[in-house]
């Protein structure tokens, strides 16, 4: 009897130990699956409160499926020097792409943001890789036939959301306000995407007071005034009004002619270009086609490496008739319109020419060279440069469609409270930039009824950006689940108190005749996120922490 | 020129030279030692590569560290402060752009602080032991302690957007073109946009000289010679005034000799809240662009204005007081 229970007793004592050694190894094991702490980076709440406040709710929400976050904050330049310069080095980052004009065509989001080719040193600094995108991201490049091009951009977003390349947050809402009785209410123009702060507006602004300028506001200052140098978005705003292109890119957000009287398509490869023969340049010469062939064969001299990526696909610009030129292009490019011929400046020959043949023996280029007068063709000219305090533009009455105002000041005011007191005041009777907090610009418009603020759907989109070169991240499962975490409803509601729109796209919601309203992207919610990481094969430890599927 | 030895003229210069040259060493390597990349700027979806190679080589950031250092000393002495990355121009000729709106605000900002500040002190040791001197003084430690935006947006807000007395910010009302420099001084309305932007740095300097001259007066109130002036029955105005104050005025005048080159460019905040076009709004984008000669060379400005204007304080009180010999040996 007693050797009984000595055997029964030492079986029990054996498996015993071999149960606990076993859930020993389990918890060694589990120790090597623990998804390890990951850290989000956001620029400082001081001065980018929108994306401080997403990363925080999302690192919270994070926690809550047992993901360890840490919310690491960095100025700008510091964030985009580890982001852009360091690849592997970091998990998540808030990211945001800016409205530009040249934006609404939506080659450049599609191609630069996702193709593999950008990603070692380019704009895809996700590290984003993946065959199937590239193909269609090439492919609509060179499909001139908008439906079948539409069908592709449709595609690429589909593939983007079910991967979830990008973790979507919101478009923001552009609001913008005017002095009504200063302007004609019809006469201010809005643009998809763009807001009423656009080129059409300032060409088309009518005065009905005794006020005859335009004056608005920037708070940064103005680099250059120099049509060969992408300088900022505000000396963009100039260049766009000095000098004329050959097409500009219309209401619609597609491109229209504006120097040429048309643009047409002989085939894939050729364009036929009718330029307008009532052009002037502001000294007064008149605008050829010589000076258009040579404004598309400057940048090509790496005299203007800004402009390069925009005319590579160039291979010569015959001079057919008086007013006729034919670009004859390497290969197709769908984005030509809105890359090229509504992009590029068009410049006086007679004044760069010389500066051009110049610049070739020295090491700068034409990017160091500021005119006193920059002279253009377009609907305002040059007047008065305050360095870092305003820049005055006078109507040009004899451009084509000159405007109605008689100048165009642009007041460099860094005081964001201040802008409010003097659009209000009418110092200012356009408030083009305004940063702080749009529910108080909401209620102060409420309560002045000479303001009126118009909210359009920004084209560009705020997003968190995952690094899919480096765990946890590069698994597609991960992010989807992180996707559901980051609840756009929520960010667009409490963080930009409903002055955004959430996003589930590169293309933004504004470009109705790009944007596919279509796409798998993960339902937000906790529950939804810890199901998604279940059925991919998550587990979580004893205490609730993240653990990789099992090998 | 009783006091001054040129021999010592010479020995302060030299001396000057080589702390000019220690603080653009430590400007060279502080800026780019700090985190940051002055590439970051032009980041952008068609910033290929070949254009970041062209960049670098333009900002010469490809060359060793070494030659960088020398290239930047041997243009330091020929009085070339460098190219801006940012804005593609000398950065004389960008700092030059703004130094003038920088000099008038500091100027006249100085001279209001000051001659209400000495006024004042000399009113409060004046009226020693009374409750006004209390008040008085309160009054003072506040607009010292007062933050200088907080002060700025009220005068704002009081002065400009409620009573609309004077404009909001920049130098002169939209479109407004000056032919000359002399035109924009004999404006009036370059009086009214400086008004505001001055008032408040004045507000904030005067603490300093108002504290130091009574602090001085009630020094100089003790010596016998004012006791003496006092017993021959001068009127007290006539014993403040011309025995007391013009002492007790001395170590003022080199506090504002120091005071110049203190505000010189140290008003970022004033010139964001009025929109002031100066010197300290170009440093911080310099800086927070890494645009490395363009803030060294606003720095080095900074410190050889600070450096000179203390020599000049020396100089300015071995003139006025004939008791200091100006090599420190009495």
């Amino acid at each position: 009897m007693r050797r009984n229970i000595t055997i029964a007793l030492s079986v029990l004592m054996v498996f015993t130990f071999i149960f606990v050694a076993m859930q020993g190894m389990a918890i060694g094991a589990e120790e090597d699956r623990l998804v390890r702490e990951v850290s989000l980076i956001t620029r400082p709440k001081a001065s980018s409160p929108d994306e401080f406040e997403t990363i925080t709710i999302l690192a919270e929400a994070m926690e809550k499926v047992g993901i360890r976050a840490t919310v690491e904050v960095m100025p700008w330049e510091q964030m985009a020097d580890v982001v852009w310069y360091d690849r592997e080095a970091w998990d998540l980052t808030g990211w945001q792409m800016t409205a530009r004009p040249e934006r609404l065509d939506p080659d450049e989001f599609t191609y630069n943001l996702f193709h593999s080719s950008t990603a070692e040193t380019g704009y895809n600094f996700i590290g984003y890789k993946n065959p199937e995108y590239d193909r269609v991201a090439e492919e609509q490049r060179v499909t001139v036939d908008k439906e079948k091009r539409r069908e592709l951009i449709y595609k690429s977003q589909e593939i983007i959301a079910e991967d979830v390349g990008y973790i979507f947050s919101v478009n923001p809402l552009v609001n913008i306000v005017y002095n009504n009785e200063v302007f004609a209410a019809d006469s201010i123009k809005e643009m998809a995407g763009l807001g009423i702060k656009n080129f059409w507006t300032y060409i088309n602004a009518e005065p009905i007071s005794e006020q005859q300028d335009f004056i608005l506001n920037s708070n940064d200052t103005v680099q250059a005034i120099n049509p060969l140098y992408i300088s900022g978005s505000v000396d963009s705003w100039i260049t766009e009004l000095v000098w004329d292109r050959v097409m500009r890119m219309g209401q619609d957000g597609l491109p229209t002619p504006w120097a040429a009287e048309s643009v047409e398509w002989l085939d894939n490869t050729t364009v036929e270009v009718v330029m307008r023969d009532d052009m002037t340049w502001h000294d007064g010469k008149p605008v050829t086609v010589e000076d258009v062939k040579f404004s598309f064969e400057v940048p090509k001299t790496g005299e203007a490496p800004m402009y390069k990526p925009f005319v590579d696909i160039i291979d010569e610009i015959e001079i057919t008739g008086e007013s006729t030129l034919v670009f004859n292009l390497k290969e197709p490019w769908a984005a030509f319109e809105t890359a090229s011929l509504a992009k590029l400046n068009i410049i006086p020959k007679h004044i760069w020419e010389p500066i051009i043949e110049d610049l070739k023996d020295k090491p700068e280029n034409a990017e160091s060279y500021q005119a006193d007068v920059p002279i253009g063709s377009g609907p305002f000219k040059f007047s008065n440069w305050k360095f870092s305090e305003e820049v005055v533009l006078e109507a040009n009455e004899d451009h084509f469609q000159a405007p109605k105002v008689n100048h165009w000041i642009a007041r460099f005011i860094p005081n964001m409270e201040a802008t409010l007191g003097m659009i209000q005041n009418g110092e200012l009777n356009f408030l083009a930039t305004y940063l702080g907090d749009n529910q108080l610009l909401q209620q102060r418009v409420e309560e002045s009824p000479h303001l009126t603020m118009v909210s359009s759907i920004d084209l560009g989109f705020r997003f968190l950006a995952p690094n899919h070169r480096v765990k946890p991240f590069s698994d597609k499962a991960f992010r989807r689940a992180v996707a559901s975490l980051a609840d756009r409803e929520l960010f667009a509601g409490l963080v930009w108190k409903g002055f955004a729109v959430p996003s589930s796209s590169v293309i933004s919601p504004a470009l109705e005749y790009w944007h596919n309203p279509d796409v798998n992207y993960p339902e937000a919610g906790i529950m939804e996120a810890r199901k998604t990481l279940e059925e991919a094969g998550y587990e979580w430890d004893s205490q609730g922490r993240l653990l990789y599927p099992a090998e | 020129m009783l006091n001054i030895r040129w021999k010592y003229v010479l020995k302060r210069t030299g001396q000057m030279i080589l702390t000019m040259w220690i603080i653009s060493t430590i400007l060279f390597f502080i800026f780019r030692l700090m985190p940051g990349n002055p590439l970051v700027a032009y980041i952008d979806p068609t910033f290929t590569e070949e254009q970041q190679q062209i960049l670098m080589q333009q900002f010469g950031l490809d060359k060793p560290l070494w030659m960088q250092y020398l290239i930047y000393i041997k243009n330091l002495f020929r009085g070339n402060l460098g190219e801006s990355f940012f804005f593609k121009d000398s950065v004389l000729n960008v700092i030059m752009k703004v130094l003038p709106n920088t000099i008038y605000l500091m100027l006249s900002a100085l001279i209001i602080a000051y001659s209400v500040g000495v006024i004042g002190g000399i009113f409060l040791a004046w009226k020693r032991g009374e409750k006004v001197e209390t008040f008085g003084i309160i009054v003072t430690l506040f607009t010292r302690a007062a933050p200088q935006f907080w002060v700025g947006m009220i005068l704002l807000a009081v002065f400009s957007f409620q009573l609309d007395i004077f404009p909001s910010g920049g130098v002169s009302t939209a479109g407004t073109v000056y032919a000359t420099e002399m035109q924009k001084l004999l404006s009036l309305n370059f009086y009214k946009h400086l008004f505001l932007p001055a008032l408040t740095l004045s507000i904030y300097l005067l603490g300093l000289p108002l504290l130091l001259m009574r602090s001085n007066m009630l020094d100089v109130m003790h010596e016998s010679y004012v006791e003496m002036a006092k017993m021959r029955g001068l009127s007290k105005t006539r014993v403040m005034f011309k025995y007391a104050a013009r002492n007790a005025f001395l170590p003022v005048i080199t506090a504002m000799a120091v005071g110049i080159g203190y505000a010189m460019g140290g008003n970022v905040v004033i010139e964001t809240v009025f929109s002031w076009p100066g010197l300290g709004r170009l440093l911080v984008k310099a800086v927070s662009t890494s645009d490395y000669p363009l803030a060294q060379g606003a720095f080095i400005l900074i410190a050889g204005v600070m450096v000179f204007m203390n020599f000049v304080a020396d100089i300015l009180y071995s003139l006025l007081d004939p008791r200091v010999n100006i090599e420190g040996r009495k």
